[in-house]
Order: structure tokens, then C-alpha cells, then sequence
């Protein structure tokens, strides 16, 4: 600054020492009027430079044209630096937010930010997802009026987030959702959104099969010791006793077909992959015919229709085990008169081996969950029937150990259709 | 200026407060009608009372709502966009209301049926299906609500003519069942009174969503045909 007013005096003194001689030698006013003009023209300069500057402080802008001349350069250059030093670091700063939005983004679970009256700062695409929202849209929003199950409302509302909730989507797609919210920074929330389907979905199953399986074996059991009892209690004719202990070989069969299906399952389960041994196809749909026949006992039109361009890879008793149990599902679920059908044939993006047959049919709700064990469509039916209820199961993990994909069609009333599609690698082609 | 600021700002607060209210209520009613659904398809009657105790809260909370609703136009005296608002959120709880009734219309129907041991898993799929469309409605629109977007909006209003269909088809079905087998017209009377009561859920959600439009752009597209222009 003192040098600016040093520069500024010197220029006043230059114009004096000009306009005093003019002034002396020829007339004062000639010297006054030169003085006066030599420091009006210094301060038009420095008005030149004072527009520019406030120019350029309505829209401030790093470029080249903010450049001062004599006393200004140095007040516009440091101008010039600290604007560039301040772009830079938002620029910085920016790229550093964006890594961080990146990182949310990259998370496997959703992301919800709130502010403290509960509306949506920001959520990751994950959470879009799961819970149809849009960042673009209901950014600002209340999240209760998007996300509006009461259970939800109730648990945002209450305060109270150690427990964690589970939200349960019923409709459209079956889903359930793992929500936990986190306080942070004062009263902001952080929601916290697992897709749990798969765990809650096996947590159901291995509850469901222990009951199950204790279900399904004291059935039978109850029986057996509720004729024991009596035999050995009263006294019963031959006549009655024989028919009492063919009851009982009845359900201690039915014991030893529930046990054994056990036993194939968790063989399957806990063999080595399967090999590549080729199986002979024509021979194997011919016996699974042969056996159709033998259990439908004339009631029944079987039909084969295979192409016979290829035979299977992979463990014959298994794969016998899981074609042989679609077999005798159609068989048994379909009334007499109906027709079965077994087909085998080869595509360009593998084979397939179905059986397609005209019985009662599966309502679509049950379909998703056929290949569990011991789930059934209907109880009555299916025990009496024959069936175990680890049929589907037992077809379900033999098909799977060979890459092979099991699909199920079914019209309630008109008949189903059970495809097991194998990818080429486990073709045999003659 | 201030002064003025001062009250619209409380006048957004109010606002914001009735949509959430709203938001509320349409949360239950979706919650009733799918727990009608499922009593539906699993012929499970222990929830029927769950839905009529439900029902309560929704009816209490539709006269809340209008009198809040009365309330900020008394004292705030909203004009234009604001004041459409007030008055379609009074419309919005009317249709939502009778959303909930007609979702314990289905889950009174299903015991019913249950009660005269009659099954009805033979006219599932269709009902089904067509409740599941509803469902859908009903969200979308109370979704159209919160986002105030009216592109949503009319996917609903033109989602409500096919679920018109379907609804003809089920009692096309439920005629030629009733022909054949006369045995079945308690039953298919029955099932036809749940149908309709899941079609008129698709009216009102229906409803709701011209409502958003008339909201959002003022203009009134009730009883018209061109809804999407």
C-alpha cells in the first residue's frame, strides 16, 4: 500500500514540476491547467481499473482478462491466484464427494440418508431397487409417504431403532427386507436396507423340515404303537390280528420309504460331483415306460417320444432316481384315463427330458416352493397317494449336481409339465 | 415481508403434515387390502377381525383429515395450486375410505365362504391375479400422491380399464360355472361379490389418481374420456 501512495505522489510531483515552469515562465493559469489535467488523466487511469474490477467481481471468472495495469497489477494478479486456488479445491472437494457417493453406490445393501424431519437426503441405487424409489424424484420428500407399511411408519416414528425390523412383501414378488436405522450427526438418520429373501427364505425351510420330518415319522409310529398296545393288552382273533399287523407292515413300510428318501437325498447332497460315465438314454426311457405301465396298471395311455441323437453324462442311479420320480408323480396325480407322456430330445442349446401328463395340475402359488421338502399342495392327497413328500427334492438335487435346470408348468385341472433342461456339456453324442 | 414469509412457511408445515397424515391412511388401507388378499388365498379367517379393527382406525382418521382439511382453509385461506391441493386431499380420503371398506367387504366375503365350508380354489388364479393388479393400482396411485407426478398417474387411470376386463371375464367364468352346476351359485355369488368389491377397489384407486392430476395441473379429467392427453 505505502508504495502505491509513494507511486501515486511521485506521479503528482512530475505533473507539478511540468505545469510549475509553464506556470512561471509563461502564465499561472496555463500551469494550474496543466497540473489539473496531469492528475485528471491519472485518475481516469485508475477508474479504468476500478470498472474492470468491479466488472469483474459481478461474475467472477479466472481468465485472462483480469489484468491490471501499473499500480493494479499486483491487486489483480493475487485476485487471479486466489480465485484459481478456490476453483481448484471445489474442484477437488467435488471429485472427493463423488468418490464417496461411488462407494455408496457401489454397496450391496440400500442406502437411505434422512434429515431430522425424516426426508430423503439421498439413497443409493441399491435401495431404488428394493424399495421403488428415485433419488431424481422423491429427493426432499417425507419417507413415509413412499414407503407407507404401518409396521414402517410405526418403527421410524417410535424412536426406538435397537432392534432392527423385517419388512415382508407378499405380493408381486416375495421379498423380505432387513432395515436398520442409525442416528448420526445430531438427529439425521441413516437407513440401513438388507434384502434378506434368500435367509429368510432357508430359515423357514429348515424349520419347516424339522418339524416336517418329526411330523411325517410320528405319524406312522403313533399307529404302530397304538396297535402294539392293543395287542398286547387284549386278546384278538387270527383274523383281526393279521389284519392289525398288515396295517402295521403298511406304515413301517411307509416309515422305511420316508427314511430311505432321507437317506438318497442326503447321499446326493454330500457325493462327489458326478462324472461322466454316459448314460444310455434309450434304455433308461424305456424302462421308465416300462415302470409307468407297471405302477398306472392299465389305467393310464404312456407314451414315448424320444429322438434318441443323445445320451446323458453323468450318474445313471441318480439321474433314474429323479426321472423315475417325475414319472411316478405324473402317474399318481393323474385320474385314470389321463395320458402321460415322456419325451426326450435334443436342441441346440442342450436336451431336455420331460414328462407331460393330463391330472389335477398345481396351482402357479404352490410352484415356487414344490422342490421343498415335505411341501405339499394338499396333504391328504398326496399321502394317500404313496408319496414320501421329498420326491421333488430328492429330482430337484440330482438335476442340479448335473448343471441341469428343472422347470415346471402346470394348468389347475388341465395337467403339468416337468422339463428337465441339461446344457450341452453333459451331451453324449453318439 | 417477513410477516408474510413467516405465515406461508407455517402453511407449508401444515400442508406437509395433512400429506403425511394421508400417506398414513393410504398405508393402512394398502395393509387391509392385502391382508383381505391373502385371507383370500389362503382361506384363512382369523384375520377378518384384524381388518374390521383396522377399518376403525382408517374411518377415524378420514374425519381427522377432513377437519384438518377444513381447518387450513379457514384460517390459511390458500389460493390456486394450494388450495387444489386441500380440496383433492378431502376427495383422496373419501376414495381411500371406501377402499378400506370394500377390502373388509372381500375378507367378510371370504368367511363367509369359509363358513358354509365351500372351496374356492378352483376360481382362485383369475380373483387372484386381478387382486394383484388392484394392489398395484392402489400403491402407484398413493405413490402418484406423495411424488405429485402425474405421468404415474395416468399409467393408473389407464391400468383401471383392464382390470375392467378381467373383471368381466371372472363373471363370464363364474356364469357358465353357475349353468353347469347350479350347486355352485352360493359359492359363485359369493366370489362374485369379492370380485366386485376388488373392482371397485381399482375405481377408487382410480379416483385418487385424477385427483393427482387435477392437483398438479387444475384440470378436472372426471367423466372424460381423452384421461391421458
Amino acid at each position: 500500500m505505502p508504495a502505491q501512495i509513494v507511486r501515486a505522489a511521485l506521479l503528482a510531483l512530475l505533473t507539478a514540476c511540468v505545469a510549475a515552469p509553464l506556470g512561471v515562465f509563461v502564465a499561472p493559469w496555463a500551469g494550474w491547467l496543466l497540473f489539473c489535467g496531469g492528475l485528471i488523466l491519472q485518475m481516469a487511469f485508475h477508474f479504468r481499473n476500478l470498472a474492470r474490477l468491479d466488472r469483474w467481481s459481478r461474475a467472477p471468472d479466472v481468465d485472462a482478462s483480469l489484468e491490471g495495469k501499473g499500480a493494479w497489477d499486483g491487486i489483480f494478479g493475487r485476485l487471479y491466484r486466489h480465485e484459481k486456488d478456490l476453483r481448484r479445491q471445489i474442484a477437488d472437494r467435488d471429485a472427493e464427494i463423488a468418490r464417496i457417493i461411488a462407494a455408496i453406490q457401489a454397496l450391496n445393501d440400500g442406502v437411505i440418508l434422512l434429515d431430522p424431519d425424516n426426508r430423503i437426503v439421498f439413497c443409493n441405487t441399491m435401495v431404488e431397487e428394493q424399495l421403488g424409489l428415485s433419488l431424481r424424484t422423491d429427493e426432499g420428500l417425507p419417507i413415509v409417504n413412499l414407503i407407507r407399511r404401518p409396521e414402517f411408519v410405526d418403527y421410524l416414528g417410535g424412536g426406538d431403532f435397537t432392534r432392527p425390523l423385517t419388512l415382508r412383501f407378499e405380493h408381486g414378488e416375495e421379498r423380505a427386507l432387513f432395515i436398520v436405522v442409525i442416528p448420526y450427526a445430531g438427529n439425521r438418520r441413516l437407513m440401513h436396507v438388507k434384502d434378506v429373501t434368500q435367509t429368510d427364505r432357508l430359515d423357514r425351510m429348515r424349520r419347516d423340515f424339522v418339524a416336517n420330518v418329526s411330523h411325517e415319522l410320528r405319524t406312522p409310529l403313533t399307529v404302530l404303537s397304538g396297535f402294539l398296545e392293543t395287542l398286547g393288552e387284549i386278546e384278538v382273533d387270527a383274523r383281526t390280528r393279521g389284519r392289525y399287523l398288515t396295517l402295521m407292515a403298511e406304515q413301517a413300510r411307509r416309515m422305511e420309504n420316508i427314511v430311505q428318501d432321507l437317506l438318497t437325498l442326503s447321499s446326493i447332497e454330500s457325493a462327489p460331483p458326478p462324472g461322466d460315465e454316459v448314460v444310455d438314454m434309450a434304455r433308461l426311457v424305456d424302462k421308465l415306460r416300462r415302470d409307468a405301465e407297471a405302477l398306472s396298471g392299465g389305467r393310464h395311455t404312456v407314451s414315448v417320444e424320444s429322438d434318441g441323437l443323445a445320451d446323458l453324462r453323468g450318474v445313471e442311479p441318480e439321474l433314474a432316481s429323479a426321472f423315475g420320480n417325475l414319472v411316478s408323480n405324473a402317474v399318481r396325480y393323474t385320474p385314470a384315463g389321463g395320458t402321460i407322456r415322456i419325451a426326450w430330445k435334443t436342441s441346440p442349446d442342450g436336451a431336455e427330458f420331460a414328462v407331460e401328463d393330463t391330472g389335477i395340475g398345481i396351482d402357479a402359488k404352490h410352484i415356487p416352493r414344490l422342490t421343498e421338502r415335505f411341501y405339499r399342495v394338499d396333504r391328504g392327497r398326496s399321502r394317500e397317494a404313496g408319496g414320501t413328500g421329498l420326491g421333488l427334492a430328492i429330482v430337484k438335487h440330482a438335476l442340479n449336481r448335473h448343471q441341469a435346470r428343472l422347470e415346471i408348468r402346470s394348468d389347475p385341472g388341465k395337467g403339468s409339465r416337468f422339463t428337465a433342461k441339461f446344457p450341452p456339456g453333459r451331451l453324449a453324442r453318439p | 415481508m417477513n410477516e408474510s414469509q413467516h405465515v406461508s412457511s407455517q402453511f407449508d408445515e401444515d400442508m406437509a403434515r395433512l400429506r403425511v397424515r394421508v400417506s398414513r391412511m393410504g398405508g393402512l388401507v394398502e395393509t387391509q387390502i392385502s391382508a383381505a388378499m391373502n385371507a383370500y388365498s389362503s382361506g384363512e379367517v382369523a384375520v377378518v377381525k384384524g381388518i374390521v379393527e383396522t377399518d376403525h382406525e382408517i374411518n377415524e382418521l378420514e374425519k381427522a383429515i377432513d377437519d384438518d382439511c377444513a381447518h387450513v382453509i379457514a384460517r390459511r385461506q390458500p389460493t390456486a395450486s394450494d388450495l387444489r391441493l386441500v380440496l383433492g386431499i378431502s376427495k383422496i380420503v373419501t376414495d381411500l375410505e371406501r377402499m378400506g371398506d370394500e377390502a373388509k367387504k372381500i375378507a367378510k366375503g371370504v368367511r363367509r365362504i369359509h363358513e358354509n365350508g365351500q372351496d374356492l380354489a378352483q376360481f382362485g388364479a383369475g380373483v387372484r391375479h386381478m387382486a394383484e393388479a388392484v394392489l398395484g393400482m392402489a400403491r402407484r396411485s398413493l405413490d402418484a400422491f406423495a411424488r405429485l407426478d402425474t405421468g404415474q398417474a395416468a399409467g393408473v387411470i389407464d391400468a383401471d380399464h383392464e382390470v375392467d376386463v378381467e373383471f368381466k371375464s371372472i363373471i363370464r367364468q363364474l356364469i357358465t360355472h353357475m349353468m353347469e352346476d347350479p350347486r355352485t351359485i352360493t359359492t359363485a355369488i359369493d366370489i362374485i361379490t369379492i370380485a366386485r368389491a376388488i373392482e371397485r377397489i381399482g375405481d377408487h384407486a382410480k379416483n385418487v389418481s385424477e385427483q393427482v392430476v387435477y392437483v398438479v395441473e387444475g384440470r378436472d379429467i372426471r367423466h372424460t374420456k381423452e384421461k391421458t392427453a
